[in-house]
Order: structure tokens, then C-alpha cells, then sequence
């Protein structure tokens, strides 16, 4: 249709009409190259109005920040569908968790989700059981549980809702508002906070631990004995 | 019609050229925290505008892409196209000579293994990657009217 229109007309408006075809196109090319530079800065912006779960510190970038006030400050951006993450976990978890529970750290845990989809979505239920009080546990099942990624393509999806529900209750959660809490993505938005501030600090990959500011080469993220020594080293035993 | 087969080669070289950056672009878009990583880690500027730059790069890198594909501007387009892989192979070949790892996510092996060790492999494959990719630009600045593109009402003006 459009072709018999412009054959009807004489040559200068041929040549119209092919200009026009080719300012729309730039002009659908220039609006989608705005349209994606907006929603990336505006998506990765920290967000102020964003709920927070319980235990989060500002100041500590959002992160889950358990023993606020004990002098050595471990951070540990981790990230739940991260392989890597997992084999730091295998190496350190029990070891760090009898830490916190002994109040020696500051544990601050900041839940990365770039690896997979449904990063974030593991990320928003460790938070979920933070408000419960069972965040160590929550996030302790989430790296047991972590699939393997020769079965589940590390960028593939793995955790829904209900399976991150039944992995709470079987920490021992048993309110209904943990339940609620992964359901509604409550926290969801608050992983961008994560990553905003990740990024501003200069986060880039997975594990990374900084203790007192200093961040741990990464054979020392895998060794154990090296890793307990840098806490040892700061009289934490 | 003897040069034709350069129309053809101009058009193959404009859905090479943007097809690769269609892609890179796209996976980059996906993931904004490993797009803002990827810049971060070349350590070549400040922090906060790496990470602008990071939110910008996939998508100026997806229409840069479009505009070849449709075959608009290609001259101009190809001269930023090129200047873009310039600047890749000088920040892969200054993180090569700081022995800093690139390719993030995975620390894994981005050129820098776990314990220190450097593998020149990995710079050395973005580095080829991209001269091919600028020697294609060259080519689509030199010849850049080809085959089905909407720059052809131009193609005596040059």
C-alpha cells in the first residue's frame, strides 16, 4: 500500500517519503538508546523509600550487619546462585558462624544478584528470615542448597517461592509472615540498594571479603587456616 | 556492477560488526552490575563515572548495532564503531601490562587466576577479537554503501 502511494507521486516525493522512513528508524534507534540508559541509572539507584529487613545498617551499605558493635568488621559480598560463593562457604561457614554467635564479629552479609535470576529472589528470602531471626540459618541452607551448576546453569534459574519457603521452615522458621514476606518480593527492591552500593564501593565479583576494610586476596577466601589466621591476627579466635 | 561483490562484503561487514555489538550490548543491558563491573576493573577511571559509563555502554554499543544493521550513517557510525574497539584494545592492553584481571563475575580466570598467576590467553583473544572487528570498521568507512541499507539515496554523494 504504502509503495503505491508513492508511485502515484512524482520523484522529489519518492525521495520524501524515503527520508521520512529513515528518520523514524532513527528515531525508534535514538528512543530505545534513551529509554535503556534511563532505566538502567534510574533501576540502579539506591532507592531511600525501599523496606529494609531487620539488622540492616545504612551506614554499612545496606548490608545485614549482625553484632553491630564488635571491633573486627567482616564484609562479605556473596552472591547465592555464586559457585565460587558456595566453595567459600564450604571452607569458612561454620567457622564464621560460631564467630557471630559468639559475638566476636561483625558480620555484615551483602546479598549480591547478578549471577542468575533468581539471585535476588534468594537474596529478598535470607532477609525475609532476618526478620525472623534465623538469617545465619536461612543463608547457611541457601549455599547448602546452592544446585550444582553442571545441573542447573549457574545464569539459569533454580529457587521459586515456595521452595525458599519450605527451606525456611525447615531452619525453623514458623511465622506466617515469613511466608507472606517471599510471596509479596518485599525485599527485592532493597538488592538494588545492595548493588547500587556495591558498585560505588568498587565490588567486583563474588566472593569478596573485606575484613576491617581490607580486602582478602582470593586464595585466602579458600583457605581456611589463611582465613582464620587474618582473624586470629586481629585477636579473633 | 563490478564492484558489487563490495556491496555485498559491505553488508556482510555491517551485520558482522553490528551483530557482535548487538550482542555484547544485549548481554551487557541484561546486567548492570557486571556491565558497571566490567568497566571498573579496567581501573582506568574514577569509580563513580566507570559506573555511568557502565550504564551507558550497552546501549550506546545496541545502537551503534541497530544503526549498521539498518544501514544508517554507516561512515559515521563505523568511525565510532572503531573508535570503541581502540579503546578496548588500549584498556585490555594496559590491564594485560598491570596484570589486572578483567572478564568479572567469576573471578575465575579473567586473565588473573586466584592465586596470581596471568594468563596471557585471555587478553590476547579480546585483543585479535577487536583488531578483526576494527579492520571491519575500516573496511565499512572506506566502502560503506552496500547492499539493502537505507543510506543508499546517498551513495553518489561521496
Amino acid at each position: 500500500m504504502a509503495d503505491k502511494k508513492k508511485q502515484s507521486k512524482h520523484q522529489p516525493a519518492k525521495k520524501q517519503g524515503d527520508t521520512f522512513t529513515r528518520y523514524l528508524v532513527i528515531g525508534m534507534i535514538a528512543l530505545i538508546v534513551l529509554a535503556g540508559v534511563g532505566a538502567a541509572i534510574a533501576k540502579n539507584h539506591s532507592n531511600s523509600h525501599a523496606p529494609v529487613p531487620a539488622s540492616v545498617s545504612k551506614a554499612d551499605g545496606y548490608g545485614i550487619s549482625l553484632n553491630p558493635t564488635a571491633k573486627v568488621k567482616v564484609d562479605m559480598y556473596e552472591d547465592f546462585r555464586c559457585p565460587n560463593c558456595k566453595n567459600f562457604e564450604a571452607v569458612n561457614n561454620t567457622f564464621i558462624n560460631s564467630l557471630v554467635r559468639a559475638g566476636k564479629i561483625n558480620a555484615v552479609y551483602h546479598p549480591m544478584s547478578f549471577i542468575a535470576p533468581d539471585s535476588a529472589v534468594a537474596a529478598a528470602a535470607a532477609a525475609c528470615a532476618a526478620d525472623q531471626g534465623k538469617f545465619l540459618e536461612m543463608h547457611t541452607a541457601l549455599y547448602a542448597n546452592q544446585p550444582d551448576s553442571s545441573v542447573v546453569g549457574e545464569h539459569s534459574t533454580y529457587w521459586k517461592n515456595p521452595q525458599l519457603i519450605l527451606l525456611g521452615h525447615s531452619v525453623g522458621i514458623t511465622s506466617k509472615a515469613f511466608d507472606s514476606c517471599v510471596n509479596s518480593g518485599k525485599y527485592i527492591p532493597w538488592t538494588n540498594n545492595i548493588a547500587a552500593d556495591a558498585a560505588a564501593k568498587n565490588i567486583n565479583g563474588t566472593p569478596d571479603v573485606i575484613v576491617n576494610g581490607k580486602t582478602l586476596p582470593l586464595a585466602t577466601d579458600y583457605d581456611a587456616k589463611a582465613f582464620a589466621k587474618v582473624l586470629s591476627d586481629l585477636g579473633v579466635k | 556492477m563490478k564492484d558489487s561483490w563490495k556491496s555485498w562484503l559491505t553488508l556482510v561487514g555491517r551485520l558482522l560488526l553490528g551483530g557482535v555489538l548487538l550482542a555484547a550490548g544485549y548481554l551487557k543491558a541484561r546486567n548492570p552490575t557486571e556491565a558497571t563491573a566490567s568497566v571498573r576493573v579496567y581501573k582506568l577511571l574514577p569509580v563513580g563515572v566507570a559506573n555511568i559509563f557502565g550504564y551507558c555502554l550497552p546501549w550506546i554499543e545496541i545502537g551503534l548495532a541497530l544503526l549498521l544493521i539498518v544501514g544508517i550513517w554507516v561512515r559515521q557510525v563505523s568511525v565510532l564503531s572503531g573508535a570503541l574497539m581502540v579503546l578496548f584494545i588500549f584498556a585490555v592492553g594496559q590491564a594485560w601490562a598491570r596484570k589486572l584481571a578483567i572478564n568479572c563475575g567469576c573471578f575465575g580466570n579473567g586473565g588473573v587466576s586466584a592465586d596470581g598467576k596471568v594468563h596471557p590467553g585471555v587478553y590476547l583473544t579480546e585483543i585479535l577479537r577487536d583488531i578483526g572487528l576494527t579492520v571491519v570498521a575500516g573496511y565499512l568507512y572506506r566502502f560503506p554503501h552496500g547492499k539493502l541499507g537505507l543510506d543508499k539515496a546517498e551513495v553518489f554523494e561521496i
